[in-house]
């Protein structure tokens, strides 16, 4: 058996899906009709050129907009709008294009806040540091420590977040949504602003992570390079619409894309 | 010539002379220093989470005095009182989240601001039209606290320190004891930390602001009624306080806005400085010292270190 | 000859001793999620257990050679005494050598079966499986990224243990009566020579070569079972061998594991080792760390540094070595040890350090004396694979900057008129495996061991090493050229990564230059001099003439000694890219191959001497992931001024 005929096996029915969405601003049409779906396990790329709307997309799947038209189905449930709240506890969880980290807090801290969901304990044996307190306190540790160790992280541990350079800040980013145990979890441009070599350390934990803990994955990039390489299928937006969907071969020879990407004028 | 030397030699002679005063004036110094930290903190603890700055910190310490004792003079037990009154700062907290912060989520922060501003007249409204406009003795007799005071013979004289004095600064600690626990080991403290950098980034993980914002207003509440209580029994509890409370303003900018410690270390130095102030140099211009000398120190701060003693360092990045 | 290392006189043997009189006491730490985790004695005496059942299932037999591969790691520790207990015969190779470097080793010793640390090293063996047709079993420890291999060849190493666990209650004794069957002549370990020369060596290695040398040297510092050790060098190295593996079982000891390269420095803080071994480069890469913290450090604290490092320059080394310092000055160098050298100590994790050594290359001495005068027993030692490491080893109070030292217990030296250096030791390799010639070469009838070493013994019977014999060249005016002496004085600034120096058979001394990037990028930024990368930054004028300055100096040094006044170096070039092990341009444990880059670089070398101004490069580089690119440029060409000899001024 191959690596792709084990990963093919491994992708199963769809587990998020979006129906005509449409996402407007003012006026300004953000979506237009959006309508795809995401399978179980398998890594999901939404791709097009810089403000064709795949951040906005990304941000109506965990909640941050409320679109206009259109529903989300995750789980079996429908949604006419996502809440960040309801995303995050039915497990989807996400990264920034521009990095939000906790700043002021070091690496171990950043990645101890995304086990938030996961503790139960209350206030009152936390702030006494009683035992039932210390126990959770260790298992979440370990927990965390399980993802640093993924992510090769452990240098970092105790530093500041604000200190580190701009590629290890994207890695902390996805070991905090590691954290969740997400079952969903969207990458908002995970390769961008990155080297080369930092880029393909990041592809390699994105299929690491899509295989060892078999999280559901969707990431956005505008560059088709790196992406058509570790996607299982790819839409394509451009100007808020979709314009193609599929496995990279068909999405790379479809002329609209091509002349997306050429640009093409309309 | 006699002007420099009454600034700068006859107030350190004094000093030196009746070493006991200048305990006194110092232990004094200190106790206001520990009230102007407490509403300073409140401050901090809202603009920290929300960054939101709660033009009605001074006043929310006004309503929880005036509600406490309003309570009381209606025939509610003195302990059951307060326990009342921080059920009604948690209601306050609940209503400000849902009346003022949410709808205005994502709003640029003038509006809150002066969100907050109306805020303060509601609750001033709201103080006068249940429990009246006039001024009220505290009751501390009846929550147990302290009076009369202790006479210490020390560096030939005496310094007199008032036990209600000791029991503040001894509640004021407890408190921010408490609050660094909080902040420090517990889940709620860290998701506030988290709140605090990231608003993205704190909903991404399943971080509600809804009940952060509850839990830091409601924490600015309780400390509010602490240094009520603690106000109003040193003078009346009246609306005139909140003038007082406006000294909060410049142990902010000395502390940082965004520290606990630096609102702590600001509060008594302001405390200390207007005493000081006050008592050696105030003659000088006829007294009154103490009104302005907090803002000169603050204006001061603002020339040279506008980040205040612990705040963030301010870098404007190109 | 040989002495007696009475009735344990295998690995195996001292395992199973260690778990019965200290079985409780630590033998391996390896920090691991964020955890000091401890392996005891026992606990490592029945993992050795476990996997040696588990290897004599998969048909390691006695005599055969297995691969291991990989970091420190407990795991791979434990391999290599479970081997040992079945008569077979480890064989370390380096973790960060490219696959087909590991071909010829696996090839050369048979090898069947191979335990390696992850996913990296498996890809790596896969790739030249087609070339080992005898490698027929891989045990990986770390699954990550291994889930979906198919290959028949590899299994986890936890499934191992569970083959083992098994064979182990089918046959309880087994175990004690393979090891019983062990004697002290068998071969212990096999390392391969990292191979200046063309083709790897494999260098064959007894129990009681290694055990005796490893006593030895443990006697003569005391050390203990409580000592504590750091383990970070390539475990396929030889001396990392003995301080991690030969010397813990001979001593009972314990080592630490440090959670990966990154973390090592605060790792090492955390341990506070006792006993502790670094190669020069190691400790000048520290030393460059600190000076540059300091330079970065506010005005009082580096007025604060420099003076009390003045302090220790005077009297430092003396106080160590326990010589008369003046009651003032020993006072001061106290208020120093409180202000600057324990927390430098501390910084650096040495404040527990009771002996620590240097050895591989010859070190700077004013680097060497910068550890010793902050109170860091620091000493130089001599010593080779096929030698078991200790030849030399500078006893505590007799320690000089330019000497290894006098011989340790059991060891003979002798000369030839070329002035190779010759050993005889119980410590030396029984053979280089499948290469009697080789081993005819390098080890005459009487049992020498010819070491292509120049060297000679001073008044005190120190050994004083030159070069290596091949190396030491003449120009063409018949003055004495020792290329490494030139390389090392030049590295020792902080500025000079590499080094090579040209001279043999020609006019005049010419050298390549690598600038550091750490530090010159450092120093560029501080004069704001913008700079896109290495390439770009040695091209600067600025960085130059940096440069140059740091030449003229070590001129002026040679200058004043006779011996080597006249081989000054008259011109040099920054290369265009860092020297590289990948490349071949250094060995893996980071010597230059000046032979190599000779050759390479044959166009630069006849540009120096030419005396052109500035020559055009292209080459091929190989990046990390094993793709190529190739880099063009113009190196521009400095001179550097030279000195009169000091006998000739004074004449003057």
């Amino acid at each position: 058996m191959t690596e792709t005929e084990a990963r093919a096996q491994r992708i199963g029915a769809p587990v998020l899906a979006v129906e005509e969405v449409s996402l407007t601003f003012g006026g300004v049409r953000a979506l237009t009709e959006v309508s795809f779906d995401v399978r179980e396990h398998e890594v999901r790329a939404i791709i097009g050129p810089n403000g064709a709307g795949k951040s906005s997309m990304l941000n109506v799947l965990n909640g941050f907009y409320q679109p206009q038209h259109g529903i989300i189905r995750f789980r079996g449930r429908e949604f006419r709008g996502m809440k960040p709240h309801v995303a995050a506890t039915m497990g989807i969880g996400r990264t920034f294009q521009n990095i939000a980290l906790f700043r002021g807090m070091t690496v171990l801290d950043n990645i101890m806040v995304g086990r938030n969901l996961k503790m139960r304990g209350n206030l009152l044996q936390e702030a006494f540091w009683l035992p039932a307190a210390r126990r959770e306190e260790i298992e979440h540790r370990r927990a965390v420590e399980e993802i640093i160790d993924f992510l090769e992280i452990q240098h970092i541990r105790r530093t500041p977040v604000g200190q580190l350079p701009y590629g290890l800040q994207k890695r902390v980013e996805l070991a905090r949504a590691l954290a969740m145990e997400p079952s969903v979890l969207l990458l908002d441009e995970p390769m961008a602003g990155m080297n080369l070599e930092e880029k393909q350390d990041m592809c390699r934990f994105v299929l690491d992570v899509n295989d060892h803990y078999g999280t559901t994955i969707v990431l956005i990039e505008h560059d088709m390079g790196v992406v058509m390489d570790i996607s299982d299928r790819v839409v394509v937006l451009d100007y808020g619409s979709k314009i193609a969907d599929g496995t990279p071969d068909q999405v790379r020879s479809d002329q609209a894309v091509i002349d997306a990407y050429l640009g093409v004028a309309h | 010539m006699h002007l420099l030397y009454s600034i700068f030699v006859d107030p350190f002679m004094q000093m030196g002379h009746a070493p006991d005063l200048l305990v006194q004036t110092l232990w004094d110094g200190l106790v206001s220093g520990v009230l102007y930290a407490l509403i300073a903190l409140g401050f901090v603890l809202i603009f920290k989470a929300s960054g939101v700055f709660n033009f009605a910190q001074g006043i929310m310490v006004v309503f929880a005095a005036l509600t406490l004792v309003g309570l009381n003079e209606h025939g509610v037990p003195a302990y059951v009182a307060l326990a009342l009154t921080v059920v009604v700062m948690l209601v306050l907290a609940v209503a400000v989240e849902r009346a003022i912060l949410r709808p205005l989520v994502n709003q640029p922060e003038i509006i809150l601001f002066m969100a907050t501003f109306g805020l303060t007249y509601v609750l001033i409204g709201l103080g006068e039209l249940i429990f009246g406009g006039d001024p009220k003795v505290m009751i501390s007799g009846e929550l147990g606290l302290p009076s009369g005071s202790y006479r210490i013979n020390m560096l030939g004289g005496y310094v007199q320190l008032q036990k209600i004095d000791i029991a503040a600064a001894i509640i004021a600690s407890l408190m921010v004891a408490g609050l660094g626990i909080v902040f420090n080991r517990t889940r709620i403290g860290r998701a506030l930390r988290a709140v605090a950098d990231s608003h993205r980034a704190a909903l991404s993980v399943g971080i509600s602001l809804e009940q952060i914002w509850v839990v830091v207003w409601f924490a600015a509440g309780v400390v509010a009624l602490a240094t009520g209580i603690m106000w109003g029994a040193r003078s009346n509890v009246s609306f005139a306080l909140e003038i007082i409370a406006l000294k909060a303003l410049p142990v902010l900018i000395l502390g940082g806005f965004t520290s606990i410690p630096g609102a702590i270390v600001g509060g008594l130095i302001i405390g200390v400085g207007e005493k000081m102030g006050e008592f050696y140099w105030g003659p000088l211009v006829g007294g009154g010292i103490e009104s302005w000398f907090a803002y000169v120190i603050a204006l001061v701060f603002l020339l040279f270190r506008p980040q205040g003693l612990f705040g963030e360092r301010i870098i404007e990045r190109l | 000859m040989a002495a007696d290392i009475g009735a344990l006189d295998t690995f195996p043997k001292l395992l199973l001793h260690h778990a019965k009189v200290r079985g409780a006491r630590p033998a391996i730490r390896e920090k691991d999620r964020g955890i000091w985790q401890t392996w005891t004695w026992t606990q490592l005496a029945d993992e050795v257990r476990v996997l040696a059942c588990g290897f004599a299932d998969q048909g390691l037999k006695r005599g055969d050679h297995m691969a291991l591969v990989g970091d420190n790691r407990p795991r791979i520790y434990a391999a290599m005494c479970a081997a040992q207990c079945l008569g077979a015969v480890p064989v370390p190779l380096y973790q960060d050598a490219v696959a087909a470097e590991m071909a010829f080793p696996i090839q050369n010793a048979e090898i069947a079966l191979a335990v390696v640390e992850d996913q990296e090293q498996v890809d790596k063996l896969l790739e030249i499986l087609p070339q080992c047709p005898t490698l027929k079993h891989i045990y990986y420890d770390n699954p990550r990224g291994l889930r979906h291999y198919a290959q028949p060849q590899l299994a986890s190493y936890d499934r191992l243990r569970e083959i083992g666990s098994e064979a182990a209650k089918r046959d309880p004794g087994f175990l004690e009566r393979e090891i019983e069957k062990g004697a002290g002549d068998d071969p212990a370990a096999m390392f391969f020579t990292s191979g200046t020369t063309a083709t790897p060596k494999g260098v064959v290695l007894t129990h009681h070569a290694l055990i005796d040398r490893a006593r030895a040297a443990a006697e003569m510092e005391g050390l203990t079972d409580r000592d504590v050790v750091i383990a970070y060098l390539p475990p396929a190295w030889i001396g990392q061998n003995i301080f991690s593996y030969a010397q813990p079982f001979a001593t009972g000891y314990c080592i630490c594991c440090p959670e990966s390269a990154e973390t090592l420095m605060t790792d090492m803080r955390e341990i506070g080792p006792s006993y502790y071994f670094a190669p020069p480069r190691v400790l000048e890469a520290l030393l460059t760390q600190v000076s540059i913290r300091m330079e970065d450090a506010g005005r009082f604290k580096r007025a604060l540094y420099r003076h009390f490092m003045d302090v220790a320059r005077r009297v430092g080394g003396a106080i160590l070595d326990r010589k008369p310092v003046g009651m003032a000055q020993r006072l001061h160098y106290a208020l120093g040890d409180l202000l600057v050298y324990g927390p430098l100590r501390n910084v650096l994790g040495m404040s527990r350090v009771r002996v620590a050594y240097t050895a591989g290359e010859a070190i700077g001495p004013d680097l060497f004396r910068f550890y010793r005068s902050i109170g860091i027993n620091l000493k130089q030692l001599y010593g080779s694979t096929e030698t078991s490491v200790f030849v030399c080893v500078q006893p505590n109070g007799q320690v000089k900057a330019d000497t290894v030292g006098p011989a340790v217990r059991g060891v003979e030296l002798k000369f030839t008129p070329q002035r190779e250096l010759l050993i005889r030791s119980p410590g030396l390799f029984r053979e280089y495996y499948k290469n009697p010639q080789a081993t005819e070469q390098a080890k005459d009838a009487e049992g020498w061991f010819h070491t292509g070493d120049a060297g000679y013994l001073d008044a005190d019977g120190h050994l004083k090493i030159i070069d290596r014999v091949k190396d030491v060249g003449r120009l063409d005016d018949r003055t004495l050229f020792a290329p490494k002496y030139l390389e090392n004085k030049l590295k020792f600034f902080p500025y000079i990564k590499e080094a090579v120096a040209f001279g043999h058979a020609r006019d005049r001394v010419c050298a390549f230059i690598n600038i550091d990037m750490e530090a010159v990028g450092n120093w560029a930024e501080k004069r704001k001099l913008a700079y896109t990368g290495y390439v770009d930054l040695a091209s600067r004028k600025e960085v130059r003439d940096l440069i140059t300055q740091c030449v003229e100096q070590v001129n002026a040094d040679l200058a004043a000694d006779p011996e080597l006044a006249g081989s000054q170096i008259h011109r040099f070039l920054l290369l265009h890219k860092e020297l590289d092990a990948d490349d071949g341009e250094l060995t893996r444990t980071r010597k230059v191959r000046r032979g190599y880059i000779a050759e390479r670089y044959a166009s630069l070398v006849e540009a120096l001497y030419a005396g052109k101004e500035s020559v055009h490069v292209e080459a091929q580089v190989r990046y990390e992931d094993g793709r190529t690119g190739q880099i063009s440029a113009d190196l521009s060409i400095c001179d550097a001024r030279s000195f009169p000899p000091a006998a000739a001024r004074e004449a003057a």
